[in-house]
């Protein structure tokens, strides 16, 4: 092409623009000269002051003035090299010694909107982050009338389909059964993330294998080193779940369980084996080790809930959080609270928002898509008032006819050894100062001998 | 519309007359009673969005893919020997469980020299690593109704021999993943003699024998041990009405502690005085939890660069890489600074013990310990070591 004569073309093209654009100006000005006199007043400037001026604007950085990079850097591009405080997190108590059988958790105090990218989404593993060579992986699929084995080219050519779910890991606010820990949104509710993901339906794979009559449960397991295992019923596999290969567009990364990983919408981010390379069928339970031994939740009558599948309604505010508080507002600044809501038992379709630390509360606004079994956005503008003390709390409901719980009515049925599935309303205080501190709203249970629970001089 | 096998499909519909409930989504299949509401009651306690109109929720779908046409088979029949070499799972009936034998004793020393540097001496468990005993499992399955709701009080204890309903995971855990650096690697014997050892270090009995030290254990013996929670756990999952069990057990929202509304009437919903009286704001105790890596920060900036040519710091990535294993006591690692330990290996001359590091020992030391450090760098942080320990 004739980068020339391109060149005239384009200058030829704006100079057009430029005259019709003059006349529209032109118009705009008779249309407004009556109200010209009182514009021209809300704009006036101030006087100028050498030592006041905003030397952002007076000075010329060198990066106004000099050549950035050649597109030829960064074929795969990084963020901002001044974004770096935004990552993944771990703490030493959440780990085994090697950081092999840990999580590192996502900042979703930095996120916006629904789609977590790539490179913050929630990493957890049981024997480290296996690298593997995707020629080299196989998915063997048996139990049923017809087995199977794919490579990945093969599976890939499975008619697919692409739905945006968060993935939770049923510990998410796990450490505060018995008190708030943690002064920090991403280590309190950053043991998810959410993207869109890309895949087959099992069901679709299945419909030429066939099932075995009194086939009930499915088995899952990874090709890692700790053949991570789960035995799924074979209802959630015959509705929505799905093998995935793509994350937001690009290949599943290797904390994604790369080249393959299973998506159980809405259920245990620990059923979404990654590194998938076995399922198998039968009319029994398998009892892996990951679903006894953890991942139960642990009542006060000493019985277990076992095959604890969704992760249930639940919400946070985001902003603010501890780590991007209120101390810079000014009395009377208009200002969003804003905050995600999810629930793995279906869609969300409200969120209230409480200043009392959830005794009374208000409709706040979902914004953005609602989706099934995904985050949703929620919105509500407040005007701050300098030196109060606020206790925001957020809740939740969906489709499926559930509500949050408060910490009260959740802790008085299942207790306070559950480790897992805590989705009670959590409480941000916001201090005079406008700081943000992490609190709960709880009565003392008591208890008698073994008895149920109960709440302390209620019996 | 989706076909899979004819008893199947009757089964999931008589569970779903039965509940109200069908998960298994398909076009045809539903009950038309339901057809005014937005979705269907699943195994799980929520909703799904069988597809209606080539729609499932708010997404479109391709309705060929649903056709009989549309049967795909892109793979190929495993072979025997491949189907074999991955099935290795072990179920409760003893599916898959192989011959073999080993004592308590023989585990004893398999587990002093694979498993002890992270589980701790006779199980105890250590550095973020899981315990596989806290003494009597008998005793100690009494714990599990313990609730902490007050300061000082102990809670539930649960590891294998307390808490596990079955054995079969235990083997099947040892068998694939472990010991935790090297899986797949011990013989069945030598998982039967370690499953021998934690059922000695949990003082468990089978058929009403103490599993002691000389106790041979076999494929007949392990399908008899009774683990004292086997009925601990509910919904009950086995059996022909396992499934059945577990979406009525979900339905119910006092089984799991959630809250309903009435979905149909949204503004019945607590809106004024939804706490209890005595509900009072509990704040984060003894400082809480900050030991965030990297710390917090909100601050937009360049990182901090480090100067050119800094040297290595092999103090650095030894705690970072070795000091959980080689820093305490009790792993089966020599520890830094212990001048007799370290001596042993040093007198066989330092070649032999950069190699050891760099390969991996039988004894657990994973190679270079599961770090990613240049043979140079390694050395260098053996090097290190082996001068704290001078």
């Amino acid at each position: 092409m004739d980068i020339k004569k391109s060149q005239q073309d384009l200058d030829t093209v704006s100079s057009k623009d430029t005259q019709s654009a003059s006349v529209g100006r032109r118009d705009f000005f008779k249309k407004t000269a009556a109200l010209s006199v009182t514009a021209l007043a809300g704009t006036s400037l101030l006087s100028s002051n050498a030592k006041a001026d905003d030397s952002a604007i007076m000075e010329t950085p060198k990066w106004a003035s000099t050549w950035g990079d050649p597109v030829t850097k960064n074929l795969y591009g990084m963020p901002s090299k001044y974004e770096h405080n935004v990552t993944r997190r771990y703490t030493k108590l959440l780990a085994s010694g090697n950081y092999r059988a840990s999580i590192a958790v996502t900042p979703i105090q930095d996120l916006k909107g629904i789609i977590t990218p790539n490179g913050l989404f929630f990493s957890r593993c049981h024997g480290g982050v296996a690298q593997i060579d995707p020629n080299e992986h196989r998915l063997m699929i048996t139990g049923v009338n017809k087995p199977i084995v794919l490579t990945m080219k093969q599976l890939k050519r499975y008619p697919s389909v692409t739905r945006t779910h968060f993935i939770e890991c049923p510990a998410n606010g796990g450490q505060e059964w018995r008190g708030p820990q943690y002064n920090s949104l991403q280590f309190a509710k950053g043991f998810m993330s959410c993207a869109e993901w890309t895949g087959v339906y099992v069901k679709t794979i299945l419909e030429d294998l066939g099932l075995k009559p009194n086939t009930n449960w499915m088995l899952a397991e990874g090709g890692d080193s700790s053949k991570m295992g789960r035995t799924l019923p074979i209802d959630k596999v015959l509705d929505d779940a799905m093998i995935v290969w793509a994350q937001n567009g690009e290949a599943l990364r290797p904390e994604q369980g790369y080249p393959i990983r299973l998506l159980v919408p809405g259920w245990e981010g620990n059923l979404c084996v990654k590194w998938l390379r076995r399922l198998d069928f039968a009319a029994e339970p398998w009892y892996c080790k990951e679903e006894t031994s953890k991942y139960t939740v642990l009542k006060p009558t000493g019985k277990a809930i076992q095959h604890f599948y969704a992760n249930e309604v639940n919400s946070t505010v985001t902003s603010p959080s501890p780590e991007i508080d209120w101390s810079d507002l000014k009395d009377g600044d208009i200002v969003e609270i804003e905050g995600l809501a999810w629930s793995g038992m279906g869609t969300i379709t409200g969120v209230d928002l409480s200043f009392d630390g959830g005794k009374n509360y208000i409709a706040a606004n979902l914004k953005g898509l609602v989706l099934p079994k995904c985050w949703t956005r929620w919105s509500y503008m407040h005007t701050y008032k300098k030196g109060d003390e606020l206790f925001l709390t957020s809740r939740a409901r969906d489709d499926a006819g559930y509500i949050q719980p408060t910490i009260d009515q959740e802790t008085l049925k299942v207790g306070v050894e559950a480790v897992y599935h805590r989705n009670a309303v959590e409480t941000w205080k916001v201090e005079k100062d406008g700081k943000i501190t992490h609190v709960e709203i709880r009565s003392q249970l008591d208890r008698k001998g073994k008895g149920p629970l109960f709440i302390e001089g209620k019996a | 519309m989706f076909k899979l096998n004819k008893k199947l499909l009757i089964s999931i519909s008589a569970a779903a007359a039965l509940s109200l409930g069908l998960s298994a989504c398909m076009d045809g299949v539903m009950p038309s009673s339901k057809q005014s509401s937005p979705a269907l009651a699943s195994i799980d306690g929520g909703v799904s969005y069988p597809v209606k109109n080539n729609m499932t929720g708010p997404y479109h779908v391709n309705p060929q893919v649903a056709k009989d046409a549309t049967k795909i088979f892109n793979g190929r029949v495993p072979t025997k020997a491949e189907y074999d070499a991955w099935n290795t799972d072990i179920m409760p009936d003893g599916t898959g469980l192989p011959e073999g034998h080993g004592t308590a004793e023989e585990g004893s020393d398999i587990y002093d020299a694979k498993c002890g540097m992270c589980h701790g001496d006779f199980g105890s468990g250590g550095g973020g690593y899981p315990s596989l005993s806290k003494g009597n499992a008998y005793d100690l399955h009494k714990t599990l109704t313990n609730q902490r709701i007050k300061p000082d009080e102990d809670g539930p204890v649960r590891v294998f021999g307390t808490y596990w309903p079955q054995a079969s995971t235990l083997f099947w855990y040892i068998k694939d993943a472990m010991p935790h650096p090297q899986t797949g690697t011990l013989t069945d014997n030598q998982v039967y003699a370690l499953v021998a050892y934690i059922l000695n270090i949990n003082e468990m009995e089978i058929d009403g024998q103490e599993v002691d030290d000389e106790y041979v254990l076999n494929r007949e013996k392990f399908l008899k041990i009774k683990m004292p929670n086997v009925d601990g756990f509910e919904p009950k999952i086995d059996g022909p009405h396992g499934r059945d069990n577990v979406r009525k057990y979900f339905s119910n929202p006092d089984n799991f502690g959630a809250q309903k509304y009435d979905v149909n009437n949204p503004a019945s919903r607590c809106m004024h005085d939804c706490q209890e009286p005595t509900a009072k704001v509990a704040y984060i105790q003894n400082g809480g939890i900050h030991d965030f890596h990297p710390p917090l920060s909100e601050v937009k900036n360049l990182p901090a660069v480090k100067p050119s040519g800094e040297a290595f710091n092999a103090a650095r990535a030894y705690s970072a890489n070795c000091a959980m294993c080689h820093g305490t006591d009790g792993m089966g690692a020599p520890v830094v600074g212990d001048k007799a330990a370290w001596a042993a290996y040093t007198a066989k001359g330092m070649d032999k013990v950069y190699a050891n590091g760099i390969k991996g020992t039988d004894a657990g030391m994973p190679p270079k310990g599961g770090s990613e450090l240049s043979d140079r760098d390694f050395k260098s942080v053996v090097d290190y070591m082996v001068n704290k320990s001078k």
